[in-house]
Formats: C-alpha cells, structure tokens, sequence
C-alpha cells in the first residue's frame, strides 16, 4: 500500500513538465484568437510518444500505467494544455486498425474531441481534426469529420476552439466497455487537479510578495485562510485521484466509483480554486494579461467533460467501495 | 504506488472482524456519569483481556505495535462493528498521556501506568488550556513552585474533559515565572485525588457535563512526577504529537464513509414532510453523495499518510488539513441528516445512543473548536504547508 507517486512515477512526470513548460507555455494563451494545437504542436507530443503513453508494447505504445498517464495529464493541466491531447491518446485506445493507430498516435492526424449537445454534437480542439472521438460509459467511437459541415462557435476558453456539427456523422472505430470513458474521467480529474494546484501556486506566490497596508497579503488572514481551504480541496482531491489511478491500474472492481469520486472532487477544487485565485489577486485578477482568467476558463470547460455534477453524483449515491 | 494489502494485513482484518462480530456490546452507552466511565473502562478491560488493546503502542510497553496501515484497518473494523466509540473517558490516556510516557517517562514511570492505561484501570484527563491561554497555550499561566521533593500548584485549567473520571491528568504548567511562551514550563503527572483540586463542571449545549474546569489551590505534586525536564515540558509536550503521527482523530476519518452509508441507507426510508422519500429530493441526495466521495478521499488521504510514515518514520503536515475536512464533512452530513429527519431532529435529551444524530450535529462545534481550531488550523497550513508570510 502507498498511495503518494514515487521513483519511475515521479520521472515520467518530471519528463512531462519540462517538456509541457516548453512546448505548451501558458504564454500562447493571450492572443486573440483561440490557441489550437495546430500542427507543429501535435507532431511534437506525437514524437515524443506522449499519445502513446498508455497504450500497451504489443501495438506499439509505452505500456506505461493509468498512474503515469494520471501524472502526465496533470502537467496538461497546469499549462492550460488542449483538449486534443487527450483526444488524440482516447482515439489511440479506441482503434484496431494498425496503420490509423500510429497516424494517431505519431500526430499526423488530428483528433477534436466530441461531446454530445442535445441533438447535436459539439466538438473540442483544433479546426484541422479530421476525426473526433466520443466516449460514455458503454462504449467509445471514432467519427470522421471528413464530410461533415460544422459551425464554428466563440469559445469562452482560449485553450480549445468550439464547433458544432449534426449528430449524423460517420464511424470509423469503436470499442465497447467503459475503458476509454474511464481513461477520459482519470486524465480530466488529473488536468482539472493540474488547474487547482496551478491556482493555489500562482496565489501562494503573489501573497508572499504583493504588499497592503504595509504588510505582504500573505500575512492577512483575510488571504491565508482562503489559500489554507485551498490547499485542502487540493488535497482531498489529490489523493483521491492517486487512489483511482492505482485502481485503474490494478483493474480493482470499485476503479470506477473512485473514478466518480475523483472527477467530482477535482471538478469542485479546480473551480473553488480557480475562482478564489481570481479574488485574492484584486483588480489585476480580472485583466486579459494576467493568467488567473485562463485556468478559470479552461475549468470551466474540463468540469463538464467525463461526468458533471448530477451525473458523477447520481452514480456515487448508491455505490460502495470494497476494503 | 499502489492498493495492495499484505497477507499478514488481510489476516488481521479477517481476525479483528471476526472478533469484533461477537464481542462488540451490545448495550447502548450510558449517557453521563460514573456509569458512562465504567461503560468505557470494561470495553477497554475486554480489549486488554484478548489481546486488542494499544494498537498504536510498541509492543515492548504492552502494545500490539501495529502498523499505520493496520491500524487503518483496525479503525475501520470498529466502525464496520459498530465498536464503542474511541474518543470516549479512555482516550487521553490511550491516544497522549500513555504515548507520552513511552517517549519520555522514567522506567518508573512507565512501569507503574501504562499497564494500568491498557487494561483501562486507570483514565486520564488532560490540563493543558487555561482559561486565558487556548489557542495560544504557550501563554498558560498555571505556576508550579518547587518545594522540598515536591512542586507547588496553583492556578486553573479549563476545557478538561472527564476530569471527574481521571485518575490521573497530564498537567502543564509553568515553572520558571520569569519564562515567556513555550520555555519554562513543565510537564507532570497529577493525582486526581490530591488536596487543594477542585472540579467544577461546565454544562455543554449537549446537556452533558464531561468538561470541567480544575482549581489548583497550593497543590502538592512529587517531583518524580515530573515527565521529561523540569522547565522543559513544551518539548514533552510536542513528543506525545510526533509520536500521535497525526493518527489522533483517525476513526473518525475512516468511519465517516460508514456514517454516509448509513445516512443514504435513512434516506431510502424516511419520508419528508410532503410525503417526499427524503432520497428522491435533490438537495438531500446530491448532498449525500458528494459527502461519500468526501469520505473517499479523506481515506485516501489517510491512506496516503500512513504508507508514507511507515515507509519515513516522519508523520507529514497534512494533520491540519485532515482536521479541516473531517470537522466540515462531519458537520455537513449532521445538517443533511438534520434536513431529512424534519422535526424528529429537535428531539433530544442530551443521550448520544437515544439521539446520534442530533448529538453528533452539536458535537461538531466541539470537534471544530477541540484539539486545535479550524482557524488555527488554517494558520498551521498557511505557515508549514503553503510557507506564507507569518501572520504573528
């Protein structure tokens, strides 16, 4: 039993953060139209094998552990990284055919990740996808955006561009089960924690330098206090996500209903922290050129990905965890 | 990391719980007065008898020498059973005056009490705040006058729960008058039977009177009584909190996901006012499962503590922050409860087995306020875990 990431865990994660601070800096964020992945960006992961990360030996991936891949999108989700990150590891998990996979998986192709809107389909991530993966509980399914007409929308987070498209879309692939739904909870509670503790470091930092009334912000409880309840969602969340990631791992028969605890609890810190974040920094929280807005926003959209509220807690009501 | 228990720990669970099955009373706890003790100390006889008392004791004084993750599991059969509750007369000398006396008491010492803490013969209380020094104890005023082979006490300590049980309480006082803060005090062992000590009871808004507060008038205390140095008590103090490794309110993390099953398990069948079934209301049943998923992670959290000192040897700084979420998830599932249960929840008479639920909601000002403020708590996070500007 140990439930606090170690050794080879700790290197894949590292890796990740120096790679993801470089290639993906939250400093793309501030232009004026959103900041897809585009080409260059999506090659880069692809031959870094980060799409691959999860996928066993035998079809050429890493066959590296929901642990790792849990870490990794944590850094995703510090730097504000792209829905299309994940999208493109799901799709990888979700087709059979060989050659497609290592044109997933090595980026030449673009994957926007689906969700459904009413009877629409709305997708995430860059405009250039040529496919788009859509997972729930039962099954996950590759679609071809090839012919499809979509309708860009204005997206409120600059980390992704929006688009709806009609449900009337043609398969490529699909896998049946829960697995890629799983996959997708455990890496959107992982970058969703990123967001919560990016929030809770930005804070932490300003408070020990930013001065009121003569004294750092850092020593008014006014700004501890609500910093200390931070560190405390974060925690709660925290560990249970290492707990459903090592579930995952392990195939343990309640990975699942850890999965909706984690997701639930990641979705309330990553939103409480980003907003207090926001409202301790005063008035230079709410201008365009500081990053607070960013995590704020990118949540936002994360929080209603792979179970929101009444969904996670509709199924955690009558749940039961084993010892 | 990983979730894999150990053949000798499955063993264990399967042993506690088979025990547990049988031997759990069955007896509701008596709600006040001598009796209440009584309860408590034959519950820890029983214990002691079969070999289950001092899980967190080595095993060299009398213990079991379990480890965190065992405990953790012993934890969660007792509230799997349905056990007496830990934090009963018998927990100041299980949880802190028995693991103090371990790190810093004389052989005498540690031979003449701690059998008597295991097999529940004698309770401890706890002086340590004072009327004018709670949150801020390094302030405490108590003053102790070396006389002869004894030190002198005079002065007051308020806040001590089952004084008028204890045999014997953890006395901190100050020795050196011309000392400041933390320096200068001393850490003894007082009879409860001494002269010059006065018990007066504080009636709680429960209706109990388990708090009281102690009057130390020209005290006589022996010297050989002193635990740790003379005008050296604040590190024997700080020795009993290491030692706790942050495990001192630990079945109440690990039984709240129990206590939340059971709140779910009420929903199904109370009806609210309208005829509603209370988990068919959406306030009611989000509520509650987002407090399951609470309890979820603080058992991961706890979970990830306990490896992690058993595999250190160091406890973390995460205690504060557990107390944070143990006190507020305890008071928010008292208020769903409060909610679905409608007027039967204003029924009390000051008996926690008559009326748990209610008990337990004006309890929660208590386990918020105990052991370390929520707002001192806070100032523990902000200063140790975040390293933020100190505020004083």
């Amino acid at each position: 039993m140990y439930l606090v990431p170690d050794g080879d865990e700790l290197e894949i994660a590292n890796a990740a953060a120096e790679f993801l601070a470089d290639a993906m800096t939250i400093d793309r964020l501030h232009g004026p139209s959103p900041a897809d992945m585009g080409d260059d960006l999506r090659q880069q992961l692809g031959d870094m094998g980060w799409y691959a990360l999860a996928l066993p030996e035998e079809v050429g991936g890493s066959g590296l552990s929901a642990i790792e891949f849990a870490l990794f999108f944590r850094e995703v989700g510090r730097q504000c990284g792209p829905v299309d990150v994940l999208a493109q590891c799901l799709a990888a998990m979700t087709v059979t055919d060989a050659p497609l996979r290592s044109e997933i998986t090595s980026g030449a192709v673009g994957i926007a990740l689906a969700v459904t809107d009413s009877a629409a389909v709305r997708l995430f991530g860059s405009g250039d996808a040529k496919y788009a993966i859509w997972a729930n509980c039962d099954a996950a399914e590759l679609i071809s955006l090839g012919d499809a007409s979509t309708e860009s929308r204005p997206s409120l987070d600059p980390s992704n561009s929006m688009r709806v498209t009609g449900a009337s879309t043609s398969s490529i692939a699909s896998r049946s089960g829960d697995f890629v739904w799983r996959m997708g909870q455990l890496a959107t509670a992982a970058q969703l924690v990123g967001l919560a503790e990016a929030a809770l470091d930005q804070i932490v930092e300003y408070a020990k330098v930013r001065e009121t009334f003569g004294k750092k912000i850092g020593s008014w409880q006014a700004v501890r206090h609500p910093c200390a309840d931070m560190a405390v969602r974060l925690e709660a969340a925290r560990s249970q996500l290492w707990f459903a990631a090592t579930a995952m791992k392990e195939s343990r028969r309640d990975a699942g209903v850890h999965l909706d605890a984690a997701k639930h609890l990641a979705n309330l810190a990553a939103a409480a922290n980003t907003d207090t974040n926001i409202q301790l920094h005063g008035g230079i929280g709410v201008t365009d050129e500081h990053h607070a807005h960013l995590y704020m926003k990118h949540a936002l959209v994360l929080i209603k990905m792979f179970g929101a509220r009444r969904d996670l807690l509709g199924r955690l009501l009558h749940a039961s965890v084993d010892d | 990391m990983d979730l894999q228990y150990s053949e000798a720990d499955r063993d264990f669970r399967a042993k506690a719980r088979k025990w547990l099955a049988t031997n759990v009373p069955t007896k509701a706890r008596p709600a006040n007065g001598h009796t209440s003790a009584q309860f408590d100390r034959d519950w820890q006889r029983k214990l002691y008898d079969h070999g289950w008392a001092g899980v967190a004791w080595p095993k060299e004084f009398g213990g079991l020498g379990l480890s965190g993750l065992q405990q953790v599991i012993w934890y969660e059969e007792l509230a799997r059973a349905r056990a007496p509750h830990y934090i009963n007369t018998t927990y100041v000398a299980l949880m802190h005056a028995g693991p103090t006396l371990i790190a810093r008491g004389t052989e005498q010492q540690k031979a003449f009490h701690l059998p008597k803490i295991l097999s529940g013969e004698s309770l401890w209380c706890q002086g340590f705040s004072e009327p004018n020094a709670g949150s801020d104890l390094a302030s405490l005023k108590t003053r102790g006058v070396v006389d002869g082979d004894c030190i002198v006490v005079t002065g007051a300590k308020m806040w001590t729960t089952d004084a008028q049980h204890g045999d014997y309480q953890e006395l901190l006082i100050r020795t050196d008058p011309e000392s400041q803060r933390h320096k200068g005090l001393t850490w003894l062992i007082c009879d409860m039977k001494l002269p010059g000590m006065d018990i007066k009871p504080i009636r709680t808004m429960m209706g109990d009177e388990h708090i009281n507060t102690v009057f130390y008038d020209e005290v006589r205390v022996p010297i050989s009584n002193v635990v740790g140095e003379i005008n050296g008590g604040w590190s024997t103090a700080m020795a009993t909190l290491s030692f706790e490794r942050g495990l001192g309110f630990i079945g109440d993390q690990l039984e709240l996901y129990e206590r939340v099953g059971r709140a779910v398990d009420m929903a199904s069948k109370v009806r609210l006012e309208d005829g509603t079934l209370a988990i068919d209301d959406a306030g009611i049943w989000q509520k509650l499962a987002s407090l399951k998923a609470d309890a979820m992670a603080i058992r991961a959290m706890t979970l990830a503590d306990i490896a992690e000192t058993d595999r250190t040897g160091q406890p973390g700084p995460k205690g504060s922050m557990m107390k944070l979420l143990v006190t507020g998830t305890h008071k928010a599932l008292s208020e769903v409860v409060g909610d679905m249960m409608g007027w039967d929840f204003l029924e009390f008479n000051g008996d926690r087995s008559a009326h748990p639920w209610t008990y337990d909601y004006l309890w929660s000002w208590v386990f918020s306020i105990s052991g370390g403020t929520n707002e001192i708590q806070r100032e523990n996070i902000a200063d140790r875990v975040l390293g933020l500007p100190r505020a004083r």
